[in-house]
């Protein structure tokens, strides 16, 4: 374990870097491993575990489709194919003009407005097919 | 709604003059209990993470809001931030905690900028730090063991307890994790006279009209809360997906006790409610496939199981399970449940054992 | 006192114990895949779960204290049925190729699959297929055999601190691998095998040299064996003897039997080792520049020193060659025109105890030296492929010229052994004398650190033994920030030094490696020869080929040099 003054908060230093490059890339997590002085297994051991970070480039936009109990029960499935409709992809895929990334997500508690959805850092809400499809042009 | 009701640090205020004995006495005689789903008595546990000697202790607020169909907490930090942050400084006033923590839940971090604002407007000439660390999509770091693994940059995996974060916790010293909700509570019940741990946040969705929060009374009947929210037609009650399922009984009164004895668990008040037109089998495998994408698997039955949870589901939806499929899929959901590590693990399957109960007519063999 | 009770028995224990452990003094063995005794509990496998009454779900042993009244049964039906389920759910997600698994017979999963009479695969085979990674000298990594009991990753980085391995992503996708899957050359593995020691399955085994030496025995080449100091204490546990009994002569006889000409012993190679690093030490004493000196037999700690320490170290690290180089050095020059062959026609075979060591015949400052490096295990392996009788067999002595060794020679193989020899021969030295008192006590046993301060003649020497990895670095950041208060450290990177070795009969069970140990001592106290500078073996050596020890030829054939090496 770190000493007192070392303490570091990994998932926000890994937030910032996602940020910044859109992934995590190798060269960034060796500097951090220097600058933290935690070794590169253990910052790659954490970073591997969330759906948030990716190590490889995705595309610009990442659309996170919600498919827990509530948006399933209000359309979610629909919205989900009409995505890979528009964009010509499936989950878990990104288009050619690396603009969109397509995955679902669990619940993003906005089960209140369902279907539901994040663009990025945005929670989107009672997602229709119009709505939609303007917000993938 | 009550808990809306602005506190503008009157708790705060009259905390200090208490001090911090007085004030977890108060407490507990108001009876406050968790809002996290395990209705522990607040100042109970703030009395024990006291009373263990160490050099330093933690406050953590838990904000990893994750269970499907529960959104109760995004509400209050969006409404009402500063009543949670007057109650985290109390916590960690009363248990003698210089840090505190956040764990905003990475979906949230649209409502980051909002609680950062209202921590520094708020926490002025305070030795008390608070200080937001921002998930990244696991569900499994709302358990209260995984969150600390989660801040000390580990994976999120839970760990075994005893021993309890009140003794062990965050880097190894005496830690209370509250629940967002709870915290949002804690002024209200030291100031307002009306004040009542009965009254709870009911995050209602699914296949209803007017899905919301709603805060409602412990010891409502279903049907009460069906016709609030405008249910359409209930076959089925989901509480989350952890809580298990029961089937829509509208005069059954909703608290922890009657939930339980109907092998389900009220958990944080989240109702999801099924239609009649829906199958029961769909919602299984949803909810199987949720629980194999968010198990940690740092456990075998768990990690293992629920794939082959979610298998057997498929097998059954496209008619080609046998009666020992069905069989197996009994006995693997109850050793799942029965030697899973973490609460995750041992509720996972809740649903799936309703369902074959309940609902076994869905769960057509070959 | 609590008292309590396992499977109907009244049981004492202590506050604090785990149930596991307490059931294992009463020999009730529950079964388990990721607690081991010297890492942290994690209660990930569940298959050590039992009954405790009153409680609804079932308990992991292995993290539960027992508690006043627990009544607790550790094989009732309900527990039975729950590891049977356990084991195939871990079975669905695993190779089960059996027969051809390096691990076949010896893998627990096996084991505890056959004793719950599991015959049916009930779950859906998840197919597993990656690549095996292939790319170490030392480790295979089949992580189709994998079931995530994450010892290797405990104890390669709690213990080592080496961090070559980890967890990687979440749920079923979970894989152990190097940083960013790269693979196990290019991580920092320092090749010390002890995640094989651990690794319940054939997911993380020794590199194979068996066939290469099959071969060899079988071409027209003259072949030499040499046998490290800690194989005869270790070698007789695959034959079904009991931990801590010395085999020294049925060993050489056995490769003997299997075709190996000449079988020399790595003892004398050790003995050399201390006659030119007790030379090396007694000059940059008298100096009092480069100290402390750090011992460089073990070659898993070269390779730590020269990935993390390097810059810092180098100045520190002895230049004498490790016991087996200095032996392979001879055989090659010397020996090879002793018999009048070509170097080229003979091939050397070392049986070691070390994994590291598959690694460190291959450095570019050894190469051409020794052939093939085969573990205790192999060696085990190919004996009994080659069906030979070990138990059965007659007592054969070392060959000369490179065969006699003393008692500090045989003692390498233990923590604090290379310390007790070199000081053996440094305190002679140094005072001028025979000294009788040589049983260094202070620096024997099982703690990770041992440190002492030996008066010799005039001169105070600290000096410090320590085994780990993790317990070793501590000394090293001492040693770079400039505290070090040693004048000599010994490292070993394997827990009880070479007999807990990544080549050895895996055990990290400290009674079995304390048993080895006085193994290697009373081997030590029997003989009347022991001290390395009395060796006449070495000492002839000396006059009639190398010189004096630190001499021009000593230096070129027993000493080496280190260099900074990179890794991801």
């Amino acid at each position: 374990m770190q000493k007192k003054e070392d303490r570091t908060y990994l998932l926000n230093q890994l937030r910032a870097i996602q940020n910044k490059h859109n992934s995590l890339p190798e060269k960034e997590i060796r500097s951090l491993s220097k600058k933290t002085n935690i070794p590169v297994v253990k910052i790659y051991e954490a970073a591997s575990f969330y759906t948030q970070f990716n190590f490889k480039k995705k595309g610009k936009n990442t659309i996170r489709i919600c498919n827990s109990p509530s948006c399933y029960l209000n359309g979610s499935l629909n919205i989900i194919n009409e995505a890979k409709k528009l964009l010509k992809i499936d989950v878990n895929e990104t288009t050619k003009n690396k603009k969109f990334s397509l995955e679902l997500t669990s619940c993003i508690g906005c089960c209140n407005n369902p279907p539901a959805l994040m663009l990025n850092d945005e929670l989107i809400t009672n997602i229709t097919k119009p709505k939609l499809k303007k917000m993938l042009k | 709604m009550k808990i809306l009701e602005k506190s503008s640090l009157q708790a705060w205020k009259k905390v200090k003059k208490l001090g911090p004995d007085k004030t977890i006495a108060l407490l507990k005689k108001k009876g406050l209990t968790g809002r996290g789903g395990a209705g522990f008595s607040t100042g109970l546990k703030w009395e024990l993470t006291r009373k263990t000697k160490a050099d330093e202790r933690f406050i953590i607020c838990n904000a990893d809001e994750g269970e499907p169909g529960t959104f109760k907490d995004k509400l209050l930090l969006e409404e009402a931030p500063e009543n949670i942050i007057e109650g985290i400084l109390i916590a960690a006033y009363c248990i003698k905690a210089k840090q505190a923590y956040i764990y905003l839940r990475g979906e949230y971090i649209s409502l980051k900028q909002k609680l950062e604002s209202t921590i520094s407007n708020l926490v002025r000439n305070s030795k008390i730090k608070i200080d937001i660390i921002q998930g990244a999509g696991a569900y499994i770091c709302g358990d209260e063991t995984a969150i600390i693994s989660s801040i000390e940059n580990k994976r999120g995996y839970p760990h075994f307890k005893p021993p309890y974060p009140p003794q062990k916790g965050l880097y190894g010293k005496p830690t209370v994790i509250n629940n967002v909700e709870t915290l949002a509570n804690v002024p209200l019940a030291l100031t307002k006279k009306d004040w009542s741990d009965n009254l709870r946040l009911f995050s209602i969705s699914g296949d209803v009209s007017k899905p919301g929060v709603y805060e409602l009374k412990i010891n409502s009947k279903l049907g009460q809360i069906a016709k609030l929210a405008k249910a359409k037609s209930p076959k089925a009650v989901y509480f989350g997906a952890a809580g298990g399922l029961i089937p829509y009984k509208p005069n059954l009164i909703i608290n922890s006790e009657n939930i339980c004895k109907e092998e389900a668990s009220l958990g944080s008040c989240s109702l999801i409610f099924v239609s009649k037109s829906r199958n029961i089998l769909d919602l299984a495998l949803n909810i199987s496939q949720f629980f194999k994408h968010e198990s940690c698997g740092k456990c075998t039955p768990c990690r293992e199981g629920n794939v082959h949870v979610l298998k057997l589901l498929e097998k059954i939806k496209t008619n080609q399970a046998s009666k020992q499929d069905i069989e197996l899929l009994e006995k693997l959901s109850k050793t799942i449940r029965d030697t899973a590590l973490c609460g995750l693990g041992q509720s996972c399957t809740n649903h799936v054992l309703t369902a074959l109960n309940q609902f076994n007519k869905e769960f057509k063999t070959k | 006192m609590i008292k309590l009770k396992i499977n109907g028995e009244e049981v004492k224990a202590k506050e604090g114990e785990f149930i596991i452990d307490v059931a294992k003094k009463s020999s009730i063995n529950i079964p388990h895949l990721c607690y081991n005794e010297r890492l942290e509990r994690i209660g990930a496998c569940r298959l050590c779960v039992v009954e405790v009454k009153g409680m609804e779900k079932l308990q992991a042993s292995c993290c539960t204290q027992v508690r006043d009244g627990m009544d607790i049964n550790t094989h009732s039906p309900k527990v039975l049925d729950a590891r049977r389920l356990n084991i195939q759910l871990l079975l669905a997600n695993h190779d089960l190729n059996c027969t051809i698994c390096k691990e076949n017979l010896m893998c627990k999963v096996q084991k505890y699959a056959s004793e719950l009479m599991i015959e049916d695969s009930i779950f859906e085979d998840l197919e597993r297929n990656e690549p095996p990674d292939n790319s170490s000298v030392s480790i295979r990594r089949d992580n189709n055999k994998c079931i995530l009991c994450e010892q290797c990753v405990r104890i390669c980085n709690d213990v080592q601190t080496v961090y070559a391995i980890g967890m990687a992503h979440r749920g079923v996708g979970t894989r152990i691998t190097p940083n960013f899957n790269h693979n196990m050359k290019e991580s920092s593995c320092i090749n010390c095998g002890q995640c094989v020691v651990a690794c319940p399955t054939g997911a993380l085994t020794e590199k194979s040299d068996v066939q290469g030496v099959i071969d060899a025995l079988n071409s027209d080449k003259f072949l030499i064996a040499q046998t490290a100091p800690s194989i005869r204490a270790t070698l007789g546990e695959l034959f079904g003897l009991p931990a801590g009994t010395p085999v020294t002569e049925k060993m050489v006889t056995a490769l003997k039997q299997i075709g190996f000409d000449k079988v020399f012993d790595t003892d004398l190679g050790a003995d050399i080792t201390i006659i030119e690093e007790a030379t090396e030490f007694i000059k940059r004493l008298k100096e009092n520049k480069n100290l402390p000196l750090i011992t460089t037999c073990c070659p898993a700690w070269i390779k730590f020193g020269e990935q993390f320490y390097y810059n810092e170290l180098n100045k520190n690290m002895s230049t004498c060659r490790s016991p087996q180089a200095i032996l392979a050095s001879l055989v090659k020059t010397y020996y090879a025109k002793k018999i009048n062959k070509d170097p080229k026609d003979i091939i050397l075979v070392d049986i070691m105890p070390c994994t590291a060591k598959k690694y460190e015949i291959l450095r570019p400052e050894f190469n051409g030296e020794a052939d093939f490096v085969l573990t205790t295990v192999e060696l085990a392996k190919l004996l009994k492929e080659l069906n030979v009788d070990f138990l059965k067999l007659e007592d054969s002595e070392f060959d000369n010229p490179l065969g006699a060794s003393s008692g500090a020679g045989d003692i390498f193989g233990r923590t604090g052994g290379v310390m007790e020899a070199a000081l053996r021969t440094a305190a002679d030295w140094l005072t001028k004398k025979d000294l009788k008192a040589i049983d260094y006590h202070s620096i024997r046993g099982m703690d990770e650190i041992k440190e002492a301060e030996i008066k010799i003649g005039k001169d105070k020497i600290k000096i410090c033994v320590v085994h780990t990895m993790g317990a070793a670095r501590k000394l090293l950041d001492q040693i770079k920030e400039g505290k070090s208060p040693y004048h000599f450290i010994e490292i070993m990177a394997c827990y009880g030094g070479c007999i807990g070795g990544g080549g050895q009969p895996p055990s990290h069970n400290k009674e079995i490696l304390k048993k080895r140990i006085n193994a290697l001592i009373k081997v030590d106290e029997k003989k009347k020869l022991r001290k390395s500078h009395k060796n006449p073996a070495a000492t002839k050596l000396y006059k009639e080929y190398l010189g004096k020890p630190g001499s021009e030829k000593a230096h070129k054939l027993l000493h080496t040099k280190y260099s900074k090496k990179g890794y991801v």
